[in-house]
């Protein structure tokens, strides 16, 4: 290899002190919240002059922190649904289809992708309004959902470009008709892109704040929007606690993410 | 009158400008083993997936059983399908991959595992019903396949090029599994390949395509002695071909001046018989003799090289006009004792064995 690791000499250290130094920066901000959260200090002072659980307690006292992680669930899970299943739709349109417009069609879908999500909001807030739907689920769905797409559209996508059609060919020459050999046959084999995009949806929807807060209402709210309008009233260890939980689960699911696509190559 | 079992009457089919299968028509007696040889782009397997209905034809027609096949879809034609790529469904256990088709028919469990089970021991695969496909070999994985598409009993089965993925070896032992199957099963069989070999060891009759038309159709040994045309004659068994004119030509045996004075008469004339036309002249190597000594009608010729294949030697060898001719002789032979590179010799041939195409 040109780029031999053992042979870089004095630049080996270097390069050891930067990824050192570029890891810390990714996860320090992590650790802190997550200390913050288990010390007794109520001005987040660090390091914390001892610990304590006191914050997760007025965390589960309130129920509007557990409110609002319930509504993140329950939109996360609706926008996962809606995600995968959509995506699957146009995956298959994009990867079967001749039509004119394919190129600009798989182009438009992953807009929201590269679309500054800050507009996206104020464009959404302004049509939801004029049709009635601010502050609704629905509001809340459609906007996840459109930034949900992209990755399930592109996981499902890649999992059909490696998928032979002869095989769903197959199928239906054994006598299933084509939906019920997509179903039977297609979906089960590229299932470890489903599971990809299902992940990712419901992380992109989970802990989304920017649309979040041009979509919910004092009544309705999701964990992120919880965290920055508690952060915009005061400043309290609470809210270290519910970030910490956050990030927890989302570690969580990473990992289970992680596990499967071991589990596909072994 | 009879009616045929599989009619494939005037099958066309165009995309746009280009036309991939031109006029196709054959008919199929029951149990019997057809074989669609040709080069890749000859129309072979467009016909086939047409049989199957993943294409819809720009005209013509398909009876089964004197019923028309084309407004039936593909998963209700009843039809067995073994390709050319893998086609094992992943996530399933070989046994699940062969009880699919009868899990579609919702056929009763009982019968499903029997069936499963003599499908399997029909492919020599029994007691594989809990491995998954991809710990199996390329062969066992086309076998498994094959089980799958005959465990239903469908009255036609399609193989597109299935060996084609497999090495040499594994391909002859495969191709008698399919011959020793398809004489168990008295399935119908229309099986599509590019291997000559392939087609003469395994069908009953051979349809050659080209440029999306049949040229020939018929057994082996047909094809062989009597090509109809110059594409037939060149892509079943080894030939030669030298440039040749037509003299006269009567109730289609032709006299051919093959120039420097040498005529032949009394070979069979395929397609035109235009006096004084051109026309090429096939001559299979192991027809020609070889003589050290003058011949008056023989070809006379330069021997190029000389090689030994086992059983029979092969004699490389050129006209004055540069045109190679193979020879094909017996070991033995006493034309080749002594022979060496360089030297004059004559070749000479049954005229009503070889073949002149206008």
């Amino acid at each position: 290899m040109l780029l031999d690791f053992d042979k870089l000499g004095g630049l080996k250290t270097f390069l050891v002190a930067l990824v050192v130094l570029v890891s810390l920066f990714l996860i320090l901000p992590i650790v802190f919240i997550a200390a913050l959260s288990f010390g007794s200090s109520q001005w987040l002072i660090f390091p914390p002059p001892s610990w304590t659980f006191k914050w997760y307690q007025d965390l589960f006292v309130d129920p509007r922190w557990l409110y609002s992680a319930l509504t993140s669930l329950k939109i996360a899970a609706i926008v996962t649904v809606l995600s995968v299943v959509i995506g699957f739709l146009a995956a298959l349109g994009l990867d079967r289809g001749r039509f004119a417009g394919r190129d600009f069609l798989r182009a438009l879908f992953l807009t929201p992708m590269i679309l500054p999500v800050v507009v996206l909001a104020v464009a959404l807030y302004a049509l939801f309004l004029k049709l009635g739907l601010a502050g609704t689920t629905i509001a809340f769905v459609i906007a996840h959902l459109l930034i949900a797409l992209p990755f399930s559209i592109i996981s499902i996508g890649n999992a059909l470009a490696g998928f032979d059609r002869s095989i769903e060919d197959a199928a239906i020459l054994c006598g299933a008709n084509p939906w019920e050999a997509r179903l039977r046959v297609t979906v089960p084999a590229i299932r470890h892109g489903i599971f990809g995009a299902a992940i990712f949806s419901f992380l992109a929807s989970w802990d989304e704040v920017v649309l979040a807060i041009f979509m919910a209402s004092p009544t309705l709210q999701t964990l992120p929007v919880k965290i920055w309008t508690t952060l915009r009233q005061d400043l309290t260890p609470v809210i270290a606690a519910a970030s910490t939980l956050l990030i927890a689960f989302t570690i969580l699911l990473m990992i289970v993410a992680a596990l499967f696509r071991k589990g596909r190559k072994a | 009158m009879t009616q045929p079992f599989l009619s494939i009457r005037g099958i066309r089919k165009s995309y746009g400008a280009v036309t991939a299968v031109k006029n196709v028509s054959m008919d199929i007696a029951e149990g019997e083993f057809m074989t669609f040889l040709g080069p890749s782009g000859s129309g072979k397997s467009t016909t086939l997936y047409i049989l199957a209905g993943f294409q819809d034809p720009s005209g013509g027609d398909i009876l089964l059983r004197g019923q028309s096949l084309l407004s039936t879809p593909s998963h209700k034609r009843n039809i067995g399908m073994v390709f050319q790529r893998y086609t094992l469904f992943p996530h399933l256990s070989v046994g699940e991959n062969v009880a699919f088709p009868l899990r579609i028919r919702r056929r009763p469990q009982a019968e499903i595992a029997e069936r499963v089970k003599a499908a399997l021991k029909l492919v020599r695969l029994e007691g594989f019903e809990d491995r998954m496909p991809a710990l199996m070999s390329g062969g066992q994985q086309q076998r498994v396949a094959l089980a799958r598409a005959l465990v239903y009993n469908p009255p036609v089965l399609l193989m597109d090029e299935p060996l084609s993925a497999l090495d040499k070896k594994l391909r002859e032992e495969i191709q008698f599994e399919i011959r020793r199957i398809h004489h168990e099963t008295g399935v119908t069989i229309l099986y599509v390949t590019h291997d000559q070999e392939e087609a003469l060891r395994l069908s009953d009759r051979i349809a050659v395509f080209s440029q999306g038309e049949i040229d020939q159709i018929g057994t082996g040994p047909e094809l062989y002695s009597n090509p109809a045309t110059r594409f037939v004659a060149g892509f079943i068994g080894d030939s030669n071909f030298l440039e040749a004119t037509v003299v006269e030509s009567n109730a289609g045996k032709a006299r051919l001046s093959l120039g420097d004075g040498v005529m032949v008469e009394g070979v069979p004339l395929h397609g035109g018989s235009a006096a004084n036309g051109k026309a090429s002249l096939m001559l299979r190597p192991e027809r020609l003799s070889l003589s050290r000594a003058s011949v008056p009608s023989g070809i006379s010729v330069t021997v190029r090289d000389i090689t030994f294949l086992g059983n029979n030697v092969e004699v490389s060898t050129a006209t004055p006009a540069g045109v190679d001719l193979a020879v094909r002789l017996p070991f033995g032979h006493e034309a080749i004792l002594s022979l060496a590179r360089g030297e004059q010799a004559w070749l000479t041939f049954d005229t009503a064995s070889a073949h002149a195409f206008a």
